[in-house]
């Protein structure tokens, strides 16, 4: 399997991409896929990045491997200095935070996500809620969404549910639109908002209104079926540009980063079976 | 906001269930560590012992403490901004069912917004200002929230009003009779609850003179700010402290599994077996296998394959 690539591997790679070198960027907690995103990173096209790891505030740390929980000595191994919470927070802002990733049970068309609760007044589901994200999506520089179920699963009523869906029923994080339809800069919000989405299906970025806008898709997909798993009207390049691949440098270090494969229960078991082909 | 005293006496050293009881029904709690690791769970566990009712729980990212204290019915308001097992296990079962059910009013807050809070407390200012927030849907869960125009720059701000725990529970590496703790490795808020409580309640895995704790690099929670603590080794169980011993998976999955099953089996297969049946602190370490337990959770410093073996999957 040296020649491709699992989906995971190929997330972990786009969510790479957005980081810039020289960005200060926090990758949260919950997320292997990001926190493998920000090491592959710094071992590729960004060693100048700072790097915050996301429950421990440690700064640049070299982790032997990763764990299943984010607050775990383990992922601080070697960080040069540290942060505490009031600091990490007091950089974003202070506009000193370029990067950081969101993701939610529900995204909406302007990027705006739920991880708090379903349903409207009256409650159906209780999330465990956003940590820090509501703060960090107004005040980072940008932010990248991810999901690992754009794919809407089939529920016993037959009816798909989706993650990328018309409306909140809550918005936990901000993105280009707030609540009441106010843009980023009426709220005088000092982050520039989500820039891009990264998905089990494809790859969006966002136009000048703000809206999600499908750039690339995977091998095994189609724009017709992003559509079909997309509860907003999809927008799209009129040409989809090829889904940008890891090379099998990137793979082997996101493989020597995680032998324990935590990465994996990010992802449902059958997209855990998505294999691609690597960059030349 | 209360007057916030300060701690004065030389010698705090209480029994466990002694601390539990310097915590009321219906108390604002600020729960120490967070996620996986240095919770204070021995407390937790001392406070469903006796009882406790009616706590408002804050804090930024947390777990199995504020699942087990939802799970025993001893929360009726949640301030936290995460209660979760992150993607490994995934949703708090018993938080699930207690906000779900009403028995748990939710005010979710936002780690950011709950540090300027708990430092307006500190500051003793009765609130702080922030740009976040404004635009979701925080604003309307939080009528206490208010914006101003800012008398400088003109700009709209959000305040957010001074929150002062009652208490704030902590467990620490280290501590001295004097009630000077130090944390080691990250303190989360623990520091900053600390300033911004009416009292600390601590639990310390080793307790050393002050001497031995300024050689080990010193006190980052003064004594002043601490009404009372305990040794109490194992105390942050199944949550890890470092560098003692790590997060405690096997055990972790056990109880995820018997609050996924429902409250009863909840009831039946974890909180009695683990917590009421469980007379003391001594028992419930024997419970979840004594010496044999701590040697294999210390055993992580041994090399980074142990490490690692402490977090494989555990067959079916």
């Amino acid at each position: 399997m040296s020649d491709t690539c699992s989906l995971g591997e190929a997330m972990v790679f786009n969510l790479a991409r957005t980081i810039r070198n020289g960005d200060l960027a926090f990758h949260g907690f919950g997320s292997p896929l990001v926190q493998l995103a920000l090491h592959l990173a710094k071992r590729t096209h960004a060693p100048d990045l700072i790097l915050v790891a996301g429950a421990t505030y440690g700064i640049n740390p070299q982790p032997p491997f990763l764990t299943p929980t984010s607050n775990d000595w383990a992922l601080d191994r070697h960080a040069e200095c540290s942060l505490d919470i009031e600091e990490l927070f007091d950089l974003a802002a202070s506009g000193r935070m370029q990067r950081m990733f969101l993701s939610g049970l529900q995204i909406d068309a302007f990027g705006n996500a739920n991880v708090t609760r379903l349903g409207g007044d009256t409650l159906r589901l209780k999330l465990p809620g956003g940590g820090g994200g509501c703060n960090l999506s107004c005040d980072v520089g940008n932010f990248t969404l991810w999901t690992t179920a754009h794919r809407g699963a089939v529920g016993k009523d037959g009816r798909r549910m989706l993650r990328l869906v018309q409306q909140c029923d809550f918005v936990t994080s901000l993105g280009h639109r707030g609540v009441d339809g106010s843009s980023r800069a009426q709220l005088g919000h000092q982050g520039g908002g989500p820039d891009c989405l990264v998905t089990d299906l494809g790859l969006f970025d966002y136009d000048a209104e703000g809206h999600a806008r499908l750039r690339s898709v995977y091998t095994d997909t189609t724009r017709e079926e992003v559509a079909l798993n997309t509860g907003f009207a999809l927008r799209s390049l009129d040409v989809l540009e090829p889904m940008p691949m890891p090379d099998a440098q990137a793979v082997a270090i996101i493989r020597a980063l995680d032998p324990l494969q935590v990465h994996r229960k990010e992802l449902r078991p059958a997209d855990n079976e998505r294999w691609f082909p690597l960059a030349a | 906001m209360k007057s916030k005293p300060v701690y004065a006496a030389q010698d705090k050293r209480l029994g466990l269930d002694d601390l539990a009881a310097l915590v009321q029904d219906g108390d604002c709690v600020a729960v120490g560590g967070g996620l996986s690791s240095r919770e204070p769970m021995a407390l937790v566990r001392a406070l469903v012992r006796a009882g406790r009712k009616n706590l408002h729980v804050v804090g930024s990212a947390h777990g199995i403490d504020i699942d087990l204290l939802c799970g025993a019915g001893a929360v009726s308001k949640s301030s936290e901004s995460y209660v979760g097992f992150e993607q490994d296990f995934g949703m708090a079962p018993n938080f699930r069912r207690a906000c779900e059910s009403g028995q748990v009013e939710m005010a979710d807050g936002c780690c950011y917004t709950l540090v300027q809070q708990l430092r307006a407390a500190a500051y003793g200012l009765p609130f702080m200002p922030m740009r976040s927030v404004r635009g979701t849907s925080f604003s309307a869960m939080h009528p206490e929230y208010k914006t101003m125009a800012c008398p400088y720059t003109g700009e709209e701000l959000l305040l957010v009003p001074a929150l002062q725990p009652d208490v704030a529970l902590i467990h620490a590496q280290y501590g001295d009779a004097h009630g000077n703790l130090r944390i080691e490795g990250p303190p989360v808020t623990d520091i900053l609850a600390a300033r911004a409580s009416v009292k600390v309640v601590a639990t310390v895995e080793k307790l050393v003179s002050n001497q031995e704790l300024q050689a080990l690099g010193g006190a980052n929670v003064p004594y002043l700010y601490v009404a009372a603590l305990c040794a109490v080794p194992m105390g942050a169980h199944p949550t890890a402290c470092y560098p003692m011993y790590a997060y405690d998976r096997p055990h972790t999955a056990a109880y995820y599994a018997a609050a996924s099953a429902g409250r009863e089996a909840f009831e039946r297969d974890y909180l009695q077996t683990y917590v009421l049946d469980c007379p003391d602190h001594a028992a419930y370490v024997e419970r979840v296998g004594g010496s044999g337990t701590q040697q294999r959770l210390a055993s992580w410093s041994d090399s980074n394959t142990a490490w690692m073996d402490l977090y494989r999957e555990v067959p079916a």
